[in-house]
């Protein structure tokens, strides 16, 4: 009697994969795997010569760029831009930047923070006419981290489902997402950033299903609600219909949108600029939470002054007139930055958010100028994450007050904004009255709950101590609300709890009158703060 | 061309050359005779160095940041060596650059080179 015999694996029907729900909704598509490329290899000499080509490739095509400009252009303005050129071809203006990638840097920290040293080394002299102008050394600066943000960015084709160990944050925001697709990971936590990116962009998700066996392009189903991922999926499961693409949340038709319950104001949270076009700006009170790690997502974008200046204002211009709430760099944990920032589930612990931006302070001060210069078109309002300590929230502002004298004597225009901060870290949230100075707060409780529960958010293990920790979370964020309210300072909630429609009316009851939710929870949250459910009757009882 | 003349190291293909010039144009190396001047030595296969007023700091004179870290005023005396294939007329052609300060007059009104 012949032994049964695996089937050869195209033939073979379908295979389940069971894992968590992170973001529901179906998606079927090709698979697309992964090429795991660890942390190590980035250090390596490999790296470094990929690297040192990547700079190459920027700068020969910067020079280009700046050939074709100056063959247009009259002989005054084409002398300021062959001096540009003439100094991308300078052996010694590189050297420095050669030597910053040999010892590890990326192609963009390595250009950028020579160029910047090269700045400083002038000074800002405009009298001085052998000195070259600040100006042209920033545009230059600007110029090739541009060229190196357009180079190879690993994209995957569109409408497919990405197969991997985990999926960095930056990768999910650089793909279009509107023709559908899905994410199936191996690894992952439903509160870590990419989960959370994926719910607000209504991309199906599912995590945690330990080691996946597909081919590249083996049609792969993801069912976000069920945690579920099946390969040749057969049958009318495997109909592509049900995309569940960022749809335009429902509005409200009775005529109460404006006044969304109570007196509770909804905003919304924006990790990229196409979210912009999820919502009708007349429908919220503003932009709660602009989380500007998301919305520049490479090294190149995050050390170009010019790029956060014009995203800002993009937001800004949108929003008509509503506040805009733009929080700085929260980066570490699991939103690293290659080259820049190496992150890491240690450094959820370590070195994130203000603590990084303090101990970064070139990276903090060009974000204050552009935050600054953005704040002259509109309200704006500048939230700090990641605060501990009263101490670091007075150096961002004397961070802000030297950058602001920087922008006056270059005679750019510039305004203060309100700081408040992030209460994220359980130390804040116990002692809101000790931060009299901030302007106002805003509670994140991803990370709140992460931090209150010691549980990992990006850890599978310890996924379910996250979740059942809401007890806790709510009698510290009853205390937080009292304390704001003290203080007479605003408090709002812009975690991932706010778009959850019972939890949000929770919130509502302990207090808060400020909710910033994702553009794609906006209905729901909307209509659950308007009706008069049971829960809150019996929980007030 | 009368000061222009061939040092030692006849080994060396092309040789060694050097010349020395006064700057005479409006107000001297600025940005753009710093351009004219690096874009002509760059044009040479050879190394091509400038020493200001008789320092013995020997600076690349293929660099932009180095000429114009220089400030190198009106007045100022120019030594300038090459080393290398062409190195006689990577010489001559800077040295007459220099005299012709830079064709800065014959293309430009303004002496500053600043654009108006």
């Amino acid at each position: 009697m012949a032994a049964p015999m695996a089937a050869p694996r195209n033939l073979a029907g379908p295979r389940d994969y069971r894992g968590t729900a992170a973001s529901p909704g179906r998606a079927v598509g090709p698979a697309w795997t992964v090429r795991e490329r660890s942390a190590a290899t980035v250090a390596s000499p490999a790296g470094q010569t990929e690297e040192r080509h990547a700079l190459e490739a920027a700068v020969a095509q910067a020079a280009d760029e700046l050939r074709a400009l100056s063959e247009r252009s009259d002989a005054d303005s084409a002398a300021i831009l062959d001096l540009q050129i003439e100094m991308l071809l300078d052996d010694e203006m590189l050297a420095p930047v050669l030597a910053r990638i040999a010892q590890g840097d990326s192609a963009a920290l390595a250009w950028a923070g020579a160029l910047d040293a090269y700045i400083d080394s002038f000074g800002d002299s405009p009298e001085d006419i052998f000195a070259v102008r600040s100006a042209d050394l920033s545009d230059l600066k600007n110029r090739v981290l541009d060229a190196l943000a357009g180079r190879g960015r690993t994209d995957f084709p569109e409408g497919a489902i990405y197969v991997g160990k985990d999926m960095p944050p930056s990768l999910f925001l650089a793909h279009d997402w509107s023709k559908g697709g899905g994410v199936a990971l191996s690894s992952g936590s439903a509160i870590g950033h990419v989960s959370m990116l994926a719910r607000a962009r209504g991309v199906p998700m599912v995590i945690g299903l330990g080691p996946v066996a597909v081919e590249p392009g083996e049609t792969i189903l993801v069912d976000g609600a069920e945690g579920l991922a099946r390969i040749n999926p057969a049958g009318p499961a495997a109909e592509p219909a049900t995309r569940s693409v960022p749809q335009r949340p429902a509005e409200p038709t009775d005529g109460a949108g404006a006044a969304h319950g109570a007196a509770v104001g909804l905003s919304v949270n924006i990790n990229a600029l196409s979210d912009l076009d999820l919502f009708d700006p007349a429908e919220v009170e503003g932009v709660g939470l602009a989380r500007t790690e998301f919305l520049l997502p490479s090294p190149a974008e995050v050390l170009n002054e010019e790029r956060h200046h014009d995203c800002y204002r993009r937001i800004i211009e949108r929003l008509g007139g509503r506040p805009v709430t733009l929080r700085m760099l929260d980066l570490g944990g699991d939103k690293a930055l290659p080259g820049l920032v190496a992150g890491g589930t240690g450094s959820f612990l370590g070195e994130r958010g203000i603590r990084l931006l303090l101990a970064r302070p070139e990276l903090a001060r060009l974000q204050a100028r552009a935050l600054m210069r953005v704040a002259a078109y509109g309200p704006v309002n500048v939230l700090l994450p990641m605060v501990t300590l009263p101490d670091e929230l007075a150096a961002m502002r004397l961070l802000f007050e030297e950058e602001a004298a920087r922008l006056d004597r270059l005679g750019m225009p510039h305004r203060m904004p309100p700081l408040g901060i992030m209460v994220e870290v359980p130390a804040v949230a116990l002692t809101l009255d000790l931060f009299a100075e901030a302007a106002f707060f805003s509670v994140g409780t991803n990370d709140l709950m992460q931090y209150l529960s010691a549980a990992a958010r990006d850890d599978t293990a310890a996924a379910h101590l996250t979740t059942g920790s809401e007890t806790a979370l709510f009698r510290l964020l009853d205390q937080a609300c009292a304390a704001a309210r003290a203080l007479g300072k605003p408090i709002s909630v812009c975690g991932d709890l706010a778009g959850d429609p019972h939890l949000a009316r929770r919130l509502v009851e302990a207090g808060f009158r400020q909710l910033s939710v994702a553009p794609m929870r906006l209905g729901a949250v909307r209509a659950a703060l308007l009706s008069r459910g049971p829960h809150i009757d019996a929980a007030s009882a | 061309m009368t000061d222009l003349h061939p040092i030692f190291r006849r080994e060396t293909p092309g040789g060694r050359w050097q010349t020395e010039v006064e700057v005479t144009n409006g107000i001297g190396l600025h940005a753009r005779p710093s351009v004219t001047f690096t874009r002509l030595a760059r044009s040479f296969p050879c190394a091509i160095e400038v020493a200001v007023d008789g320092s013995d700091e020997w600076l690349n004179g293929k660099s932009i940041v180095k000429i114009m870290g220089a400030r190198i005023r009106r007045g100022a005396r120019l030594k300038i060596r090459a080393e290398g294939f062409r190195a006689e007329e990577a010489i001559a052609a800077l040295g007459e650059l220099v005299r012709r300060n830079f064709d800065e007059d014959r293309k430009y009104g303004r002496p500053d080179g600043r654009p108006a």
